[in-house]
């Protein structure tokens, strides 16, 4: 258990819009159990009141944020039609007009294997690996930020809700760095930071949540609820 | 309920060690804006472990770069109230959240990051959209 968090739901501490009729709730999700969804700080918008439409209150609404009208609002899960991170209602040029929404009655998906990038490096210095997502993800930041000769840094240090917290930032190489090539860039750590990220893999997500890089460490004993911060 | 003083001061130091201004009562927060020309960066600080954990490395290596506000102060919502209460009248119409960061050009707010647009993100992916709204109004 995290030291703030009783939960390991993937969306608490999201801000989330739930759908229900005509009606959308706007609150940061809090927990999902017992056939019910509890949101806090929570707003609500019905299609037409103060002559706006859903989209339109919830195009606002994701850009600036909302003003609460509910300290808490349970919601039965079969009255909810779609659940969703507010983010994905941010109106980005050229990116998806429709929101990315979960299904709330639908079965979680089986996990698929993610491809790998490949490593070049001795086995036991190269403790992390990198999704060809992550990788991916890394090589478009790295040429359209300019950031020539500088390499993907990962790293561990104390803090966040569950006493470690990742780090991933471009950097230059430091004196005593473990370096391990990855098609077209490098990873760099230092040593104690490899203590942790021993058999961790860097993952880079699109989708309902978790949006970002994301770090599975099969070691982590517990792991906050965003998987920012993590325990051994 | 403020959280005690020694459990954030870590928290305020990760801001202040890079050179971020740190305002604490509303006449700081006045003073701070009372230059109303050029750009200027507010972090709402929070002690979310999971959004403002990643807010601030994020603020810090978004600033590293060459084009950044000219200014960049942060205010601590939950502890010191009065200010941050008085940053936000300076926002306008936006609804409270924190962390959250402000982005403010000639005394008009430009770009705004609400919570929800940082929590459950990666510190590198929030600084690539900073330096964004950063290369757009800086």
């Amino acid at each position: 258990m995290g030291t703030f968090h009783d939960t390991a739901d993937p969306l608490h501490g999201i801000t989330v819009v739930a759908e229900s009729g005509d009606t959308v709730y706007v609150g940061r999700c809090h927990a999902r159990e017992n056939g019910t969804i509890l949101l806090l700080d929570v707003d609500q918008h019905t299609n037409g009141e103060d002559g706006k439409t859903n989209q339109e209150y919830l195009t606002r609404a994701a850009r600036f944020g909302v003003w609460k009208k509910h300290e808490k609002l349970t919601l039965k899960a079969d009255d909810v039609s779609g659940l969703s991170p507010l983010s994905d209602h941010f109106p980005r040029p050229g990116a998806k007009t429709a929101p990315v929404v979960e299904t709330v009655a639908a079965a979680a998906p089986a996990p698929v294997a993610k491809e790998l990038a490949t490593l070049t490096a001795d086995p036991v210095e190269a403790p992390v690996q990198l999704t060809e997502a992550a990788a991916t993800e890394v090589r478009r930041l790295l040429e359209t930020e300019e950031r020539e000769g500088q390499g993907l840094r990962l790293a561990v240090s104390g803090g966040g809700c569950s006493g470690l917290v990742y780090k991933v930032e471009f950097d230059t190489q430091n004196e005593g760095d473990i370096v391990v090539s990855c098609e077209g860039f490098d990873v760099l750590m230092d040593r104690k930071s490899t203590i942790y990220l021993r058999g961790v893999t860097l993952d880079h997500q699109q989708g309902l949540s978790g949006r970002g890089f994301q770090f599975n460490n099969p070691n982590a004993s517990n792991t906050c609820g965003c998987g920012e911060s993590f325990s051994v | 309920m403020p959280y005690p003083e020694q459990m954030v001061a870590p928290m305020r130091a990760e801001l202040t060690s890079a050179g971020v201004q740190e305002l604490r009562t509303p006449s700081e927060v006045d003073s701070f804006f009372a230059q109303n020309s050029g750009t200027s960066l507010v972090l709402v600080n929070s002690v979310c472990g999971c959004a403002a954990g990643s807010a601030r490395p994020a603020l810090k290596s978004a600033i590293g770069e060459n084009t950044r506000p000219d200014r960049v102060a942060t205010v601590f919502a939950g502890q010191d109230l009065e200010a941050t209460a008085r940053a936000r009248e300076l926002f306008g119409d936006v609804p409270p959240s924190s962390p959250s960061m402000a982005l403010i050009k000639d005394g008009e707010l430009v770009h705004f990051v609400p919570r929800h647009m940082i929590e459950g993100r990666d510190a590198l992916s929030i600084a690539t959209d900073l330096t964004a709204a950063f290369a757009e109004y800086c």
